[in-house]
């Protein structure tokens, strides 16, 4: 780990070099209904690794070189650095991203994808934190406590949501809203949704013990499983624009935390996702197309200087829109006005053009 | 409308060789049928479908407004621009220009390689077949805000439109910064223009609303069939101003140099937009002799009542207390024939919409009412003032649309629809 520059706490996980046992709640997982999401379905034709026989070494991707690369975070900027040089070795059989033609001849990109997948991994190790508290918290019985944990858990679920998508059965498992079922007290509704319908919908902790087990069980295979995937580097790429998208087409609408109304901590995480990503990308970027680079930089600066105006403390406002229905438990008042949502939509139309063309512009298929 | 301008209608489609043709939300009908002999025998045989062709984009005015055909489909998308600042709303009505241009020229869309997404939609395939598309884009009172200090440059009545006697504006569907007036005869073509449109700047328009309608027998190949009808069944645009007779269109259409406006909108228009909709179900189950007493009009003719034929120019003077046409029709009322009221013409280009059905099962249905004028005042809103308290205002219900105006036309390729702003 001589080349990590950490100005930050990252932290990349040595328990990735520990071979784990397999979650029990594994078969299960694998049985709930897939989640028809934008990134499952383009890259639908991904077929997953069931059970990982080798453990990656995504750390090990972080070991020596020295690039410098700036992380994204709420706090601020660190820096991680990586090679690439085929650390992500584990992956034995079943493992086909057929979209995506390969891999890159460009060492800026691959040092792209290999910083990225270590960033990846790190996000489900903070993930896995997160989610813990919530979890005690549900068992606790602390409805006040499982709340204020929720939005925190997702966070790192959002940064590295297209990616983690890939893992279909887990995406569906943990993120699926009630809109893939016949009703919130269908049994394969699991994840969060579940547990925020319950904490905010039925007000209670109450019955919400087995899908937090459960979470913790898919997230525990998600670890596992992501060690071993192969990022082809246009799936990279395309799953920054496919965060923007995603902001664009659930968040903005309030659908995603219906209950809760915290859709702006996802909103942000999907940003900020994004943003790692291209910052990744900025060395190969600054090489094939300066240009676009600082469209997609003004148009995040310009993103963030709008979503700034929506901080509360260090959490963000609830999602209280006009069209809400006045007054609820949540919604009190407006929080964030039809003139904000439509210039963060116009924001984000803006910015999906530009980061979109990036695959492109590297010459990614 | 002036008995002289319907005359002159009347005229023209004796000259296509129709049966009392006319005009309906446009005038494009009567333009067509006067246009040259290839068109009048394409008019006189009933069901020929219009001439595709690509319509002129450059001109002194927006050519979309009264193109040669009017084209079957309408549809109107507002938008309100999100734009940062005065320099990027320049380069953003300029990329706007140029799309438009592309488009209504059938400009084939531009190949890159495969790993960047297309850059058109490809929904009309590798080269767009003429379709009569053309567009126009008008700008509403709120562009002139404080945002980009236009506030100078405004059209002295443009405004924001007020609530009218009758009105239920819903402000999800009405306003705008920015209109989109698309026409075409498929409707890929229409989704094909829009969705071009939108993406070139899609940070800077957020859309606010979309109506999509259609024109009936607006065409050429309708002309035999007179003005098309409206969902309330009667003929709509018999009397309608003539755009073929540019002297009538200068003097109640276009913005003239002589006017008390800045000197950028000479040749630009007044637009107003009225999303109407037509209790259709409470219509159907009204008398026979109602309906035509409130419009004024035989229903199955069109003719004024008491008379035969649809361009027959109804005279009041002959029916002052109103026995033959009640002193309240709707065509009493909006066009009076009086010499006073002769300045009050109007174009009218609106088109059919519908939208699927309300909470109460009804159909939710209308008429997207389109006008341009010279003025405002002595246009739309007087026509409107006489028609407030019809009885038609039972049946209808005006829920949206906005007051614009009609930027001047792009004369040449150095130029862009609305650069007088900027200068």
């Amino acid at each position: 780990m001589d080349g990590i520059k950490l100005t930050k706490v990252y932290e990349l996980g040595n328990p990735y070099l520990i071979p784990m046992p397999e979650p029990a709640g594994c078969r299960n997982a694998l049985s709930v209904k897939k989640k028809g999401s934008l990134n499952s379905m383009r890259l639908r034709t991904a077929t997953m690794l069931m059970f990982v026989t080798t453990l990656a070494l995504v750390a090990g991707a972080c070991a020596d070189d020295g690039a410098e690369v700036r992380v994204v975070s709420d706090e601020g900027s660190g820096s991680v650095s990586g090679t690439g040089s085929g650390s992500l070795s584990g992956t034995a059989t079943g493992l086909s991203l057929e979209e995506f033609e390969g891999g890159t001849d460009n060492p800026l990109v691959q040092q792209a994808v290999d910083n990225y997948k270590a960033y990846v991994a790190e996000q489900i190790d903070l993930m896995i934190a997160g989610n813990e508290v919530l979890a005690d918290a549900i068992r606790a019985g602390d409805l006040d406590g499982s709340r204020s944990a929720y939005a925190p858990a997702r966070v790192e679920w959002e940064r590295i949501e297209p990616i983690a998508g890939l893992i279909e059965e887990i995406d569906g498992a943990v993120d699926s809203r009630v809109d893939d079922f016949e009703g919130p007290d269908d049994p394969e509704f699991t994840g969060w949704h579940r547990i925020e319908y319950i904490l905010w919908e039925l007000e209670t902790t109450d019955g919400a013990t087995p899908f937090a087990d459960r979470l913790q069980d898919d997230l525990a295979i998600l670890r596992r499983e992501m060690s071993g995937l192969e990022l082809p580097p246009a799936a990279v790429a395309i799953g920054a624009a496919e965060l923007i998208e995603e902001v664009s087409e659930g968040k903005i609408t309030g659908e995603e935390d219906r209950y809760s109304k915290t859709d702006l901590w996802d909103f942000n995480a999907n940003v900020e996702g994004a943003r790692q990503v291209i910052e990744f990308l900025r060395p190969a970027l600054e090489q094939a197309d300066p240009d676009l680079l600082d469209s997609i930089d003004a148009g995040f600066s310009e993103l963030n200087a709008t979503l700034s105006t929506l901080r509360d403390g260090t959490g963000w406002v609830l999602y209280c829109r006009e069209n809400d229905s006045y007054p609820s438990p949540l919604c009190t008042e407006v929080t964030v006005t039809q003139d904000t949502i439509d210039l963060l939509k116009a924001q984000l139309a803006g910015l999906s053009e530009n980061i979109s063309l990036t695959a492109g512009t590297l010459g990614l298929k | 409308m002036t008995s002289q301008a319907s005359h002159l209608s009347r005229r023209d489609f004796l000259k296509a060789g129709a049966i009392g043709g006319a005009t309906l939300l446009g005038s494009g009908a009567v333009l067509g049928a006067c246009a040259g002999g290839d068109e009048s025998e394409q008019a006189g045989s009933s069901g020929t479908v219009p001439e595709s062709r690509f319509v002129e984009f450059y001109g002194p005015r927006q050519t979309g407004i009264a193109p040669p055909v009017v084209p079957t489909l309408g549809m109107m998308a507002a938008f309100k621009l999100l734009t940062p600042d005065r320099e990027t709303l320049r380069d953003t009505f300029a990329d706007l220009t140029d799309e438009i241009q592309g488009l209504m020229s059938g400009r084939p869309p531009l190949i890159r390689d495969e790993a960047f997404p297309p850059t058109d939609s490809g929904i009309l395939g590798a080269e767009p077949s003429p379709d009569n598309l053309s567009i126009v884009m008008s700008v509403g009172s709120s562009l002139f805000d404080d945002r980009y200090g236009l506030a100078g440059k405004r059209p002295t009545e443009l405004f924001k439109m007020p609530f009218l006697a009758n009105d239920r504006l819903d402000p999800a569907r009405t306003h705008g910064d920015l209109l989109l007036n698309i026409d075409a005869d498929h409707p890929d073509t229409l989704q094909f223009a829009l969705r071009q449109l939108m993406r070139r700047r899609r940070r800077d328009l957020v859309l606010h609303w979309l109506v999509e309608g259609y024109t009936r027998g607006a065409g050429t190949d309708q002309m035999a069939a007179g003005a098309p009808r409206n969902l309330l069944g009667f003929k709509d645009g018999t009397a309608n101003l003539d755009s073929h007779d540019p002297a009538m269109m200068e003097r109640f259409v276009w913005v003239q140099p002589e006017d008390d406006q800045p000197d950028w909108a000479v040749g630009g228009s007044y637009q107003a937009v009225r999303v109407i909709r037509m209790f259709v179900e409470f219509w159907d189950r009204t008398p026979l002799a109602e309906q035509e007493a409130i419009i004024g009009r035989h229903k199955s003719s069109g003719a004024p009542l008491g008379m035969r034929n649809e361009f027959d120019v109804p005279v009041f003077g002959d029916d002052p207390e109103g026995a033959r046409i009640p002193l309240d029709a709707h065509i009493r009322l909006a066009n009076p024939q009086t010499p006073e009221s002769e300045e009050n013409l109007i174009f009218r280009r609106g088109f059919s919409y519908t939208r699927g059905f309300d909470g109460a099962g009804r159909l939710d249905m209308g008429l997207a009412f389109v006008s341009y004028q010279r003025t405002m005042s002595k246009g739309f809103l007087a026509v409107q003032d006489r028609l407030t308290g019809e009885p038609l205002e039972e049946y209808i219900l005006p829920e949206g649309g906005g007051f614009f105006f009609a930027l001047p036309g792009v004369t040449d390729e150095g130029r862009f629809l609305g650069d007088g702003l900027f200068t």
